[in-house]
């Protein structure tokens, strides 16, 4: 007689995979997410060879209360360091939501970028953590506590992702950071945050850009700022500012891209820009006398930006990447940067 | 009998499986090698080897339309030499590709999980698909293309990268490439497991639709492996060479992962299942070599698979043992057997075909005389 099936092959496979599946966090003490800091923003810096890691956590309440907390230790190992943080914030320290981090500039300048190998080769931080330069210390624009009530590192990670393509400041990942390391000239930028303060109103001013090589640095103004990303964005988004027969005037950005050919002894910058008239023009200025003034405005900026990196030696249009691209070995001269001169050429259309 | 229905697949199943061999081991750590050795052109190398390996998957279909290497009429021996190749091919790639699978799962779904738990999870579920046959494991490739082409269409919408091609110039042929070709040379030459299906005309489709779907397959076999290569150097450049994992590194770098913070799961699911389906098959061709020794029983696969385990997690346990040992003498033994065994059985192929159209014309020759004897006999 034929004995009745207790149980299917195929089902029991089934299940002995499901309820692996379900205790396998058991086995391997996963954490849960509850036992986790997701840290939401973060600083390092360098203190007399020693690294200073500032994280910051949000905490709810039941009653929904957020609260921004920062947790700082310092070491001379990040591996040792993100240990001690999480035992003082009670729970293993997870950086993979990390908005931002903000560096020190002994960091940027002395490291010779081990921190930042450490995150990338980890794969600690995600791919779309942004990276800011602090005129401050890190930790005191980390935690700064803003008059909105949030905290600077918070605030920070969500401004920038929002201006990616406006003219100022170039927010840049962690990965571009690596990227523009490797090129000739090592030159990278980035946003340059500093805390202001104006009666009892606490805010942060990201206008600025740190341009450094990993040993020289220099810090852009405001307009040089526009210049760099003027050349080096391709921009949607911004507005220009000009003045005509003392009156002000106003566009907006529309589209703006460059192109830049190098030659032994000239940069040539080419600026193509589409602008829109329709955010504020006074009244009797002409179109093309506007265009003219803005034309040389951009040119201004461009060249600013470009010589105050030329003196400090840091090749910020990456023309010697661009020179090894063309196939020319000239960019390997010692005085290749030093000799060079920048002709801007700006195109502009009104829409 | 049985046999032979249990490996029976599609001419469009075998295009399929053909990618996925081909691709999936290639677009996860090799760009980051490939890059550290022969910088931005190394795309070049890639283009290259695919394009090898293209060609070569073409004499693997004609045989394979004759039947499955084990099941064609050649001698026991001849099959046994093949079978004994094969098995150490697919070891080798088995452990030392399929641990790369390992790291990726440990880091890439987990916070660093130990190997052996997801060594234990994927030994099982593949060996189990392996065990079934090439048409289960042709029918799953079939199941997952959909999350790949989901992948694929999440990517090409929300795609934000900021692509560069000055990181491209300037195109330089260079020894440092023949140096990248000849080190990673284990990440190439996926072919004898398709040694193992025996492929059917699909009922369905004519010559001409067959045709289109061969281009469309070896399309995004350079889509994916040569494509992703170029979109990883415009994206990264030189620096290519700190970032492991290049086919979630590019697809992660999409709008809603800018706005949201993490939606990278498409892509870390599409490689899964690339990967159970190239692991499978890989201990599938195992499995299948094992069995022509000890016969059809269900423990020779699970001896496989214990023995794939037990070198994943005790023998190497990390991605530098593996990136040591792929690139290590093996790689010169693994790439001798894979065209050896192609080239080999295409040979004894095509003398069995010709040996079996002379006995056809024999047997020909032989009837008429047969008939008119008989014939003359019944006169007489």
């Amino acid at each position: 007689m034929k004995k009745p099936k207790v149980v299917n092959k195929k089902w029991l496979v089934i299940v002995i995979i499901i309820v692996f599946l379900m205790v396998f966090s058991l086995l391997e003490e996963q954490k849960n997410v509850s036992a986790r800091s997701i840290v939401l923003a973060m600083s390092v810096d360098l203190i007399d060879d020693e690294y200073e890691v500032g994280i910051q956590l949000l905490r709810t309440d039941l009653k929904d209360k957020q609260e921004f907390i920062t947790y700082s230790t310092t070491g001379a190992h990040l591996t040792e360091i993100l240990e001690k943080l999480s035992h003082d914030s009670g729970g293993s320290v997870s950086l993979c939501h990390t908005m931002v981090l903000i560096l020190g500039q002994e960091l940027l300048t002395k490291d010779q970028d081990r921190a930042m190998r450490f995150f990338i080769e980890n794969e600690e931080l995600c791919n779309n953590t942004m990276i800011v330069a602090s005129k401050d210390s890190p930790l005191e624009t980390l935690s700064v506590k803003l008059s909105n009530g949030q905290g600077g590192g918070y605030y920070l990670g969500g401004m920038l992702r929002n201006i990616v393509t406006d003219l100022g400041v170039i927010p840049i990942t962690i990965k571009d950071y690596i990227k523009n390391r490797y090129r000739i000239g090592n030159c990278v930028y980035l946003p340059c945050v500093s805390v202001e303060k104006t009666g009892e109103t606490t805010f942060l001013s990201v206008k600025e850009s740190f341009i450094t090589d990993g040993f020289n640095y220099s810090i852009l103004s405001e307009s040089a700022t526009k210049g760099l990303s003027l050349v080096l964005n391709k921009l949607k988004s911004g507005e220009l500012s000009y003045m005509l027969d003392n009156k002000m005037g106003q566009v907006d950005i529309v589209k703006s891209s460059a192109d830049i050919k190098v030659e032994p002894d000239t940069a040539n910058v080419k600026i193509k820009a589409k602008l829109n008239d329709r955010a504020y023009v006074p009244e009797n200025i002409d179109e093309e006398r506007s265009v003219e003034v803005l034309q040389k405005n951009i040119k201004v900026y461009v060249e600013e930006c470009f010589s105050a990196c030329q003196e400090k030696g840091l090749d910020i249009f990456y023309l010697g990447q661009r020179a090894y691209a063309q196939g020319e070995d000239f960019y390997q001269q010692n005085d290749f940067l030093k000799n060079m001169k920048l002709k801007v050429e700006v195109n502009i259309t009104m829409k | 009998m049985e046999n032979i229905q249990k490996n029976k697949i599609y001419e469009e199943q075998f295009l399929l499986l053909a990618f996925i061999s081909i691709v999936t081991f290639k677009i996860v750590m090799l760009p980051q090698y490939l890059i550290s050795t022969a910088s931005n052109n190394s795309y070049m190398v890639m283009f290259f080897m695919v394009a090898i390996e293209v060609m070569m998957l073409t004499v693997v279909f004609g045989i394979v339309k004759n039947g499955s290497i084990l099941e064609q009429n050649i001698p026991k021996w001849l099959k046994g030499a093949l079978a004994i190749l094969v098995f150490l091919s697919s070891i080798i790639k088995c452990t030392v590709r399929g641990s790369e699978g390992i790291a990726y799962i440990s880091t890439s779904l987990y916070a660093n999980v130990s190997w052996t738990f997801i060594t234990l999870a994927l030994v099982i579920t593949c060996i189990y698909i392996a065990e079934q046959g090439g048409k289960v494991l042709a029918r799953s490739a079939q199941i997952f293309f959909w999350v790949i082409a989901f992948a694929v269409a999440f990517f090409m919408i929300f795609s934000q990268i900021n692509l560069d091609p000055l990181n491209l110039m300037p195109f330089k042929i260079s020894g440092e490439l023949a140096i990248a070709g000849d080190k990673y040379l284990m990440w190439f030459g996926d072919f004898t497991p398709l040694l193992f299906v025996t492929v059917v005309p699909s009922k369905n489709h004519g010559k001409k639709r067959l045709a289109i779907w061969t281009a469309l397959a070896v399309l995004c076999v350079f889509l994916f492996s040569v494509g992703l290569m170029l979109i990883f150097i415009c994206t990264f450049g030189n620096a290519g060479e700190l970032m492991g994992n290049a086919f979630l590194n590019v697809s992660s770098l999409n709008k809603i992962f800018f706005m949201i913070g993490s939606a990278d799961l498409p892509t870390v699911l599409s490689w899964l299942v690339m990967y159970v389906v190239k692991f499978s098959l890989l201990l599938y061709a195992m499995i299948s070599c094992a069995k022509f020794f000890f016969g059809d029983k269900m423990i020779i696969s699970l001896i496989c698979g214990i023995i794939v385990y037990c070198i994943i997690c005790f023998g190497i346990g990390n991605l530098n043992t593996n990136y040591i040992l792929a690139t290590s003498w093996l790689r010169y033994l693994i790439i001798s057997i894979e065209f050896a065994v192609i080239i080999a059985a295409y040979i004894a192929m095509r003398v069995s075909q010709s040996k079996k159209q002379q006995n056809a014309q024999s047997d020909n020759l032989a009837q008429p005389n047969a008939n008119q004897t008989d014939m003359t006999q019944g006169e007489i």
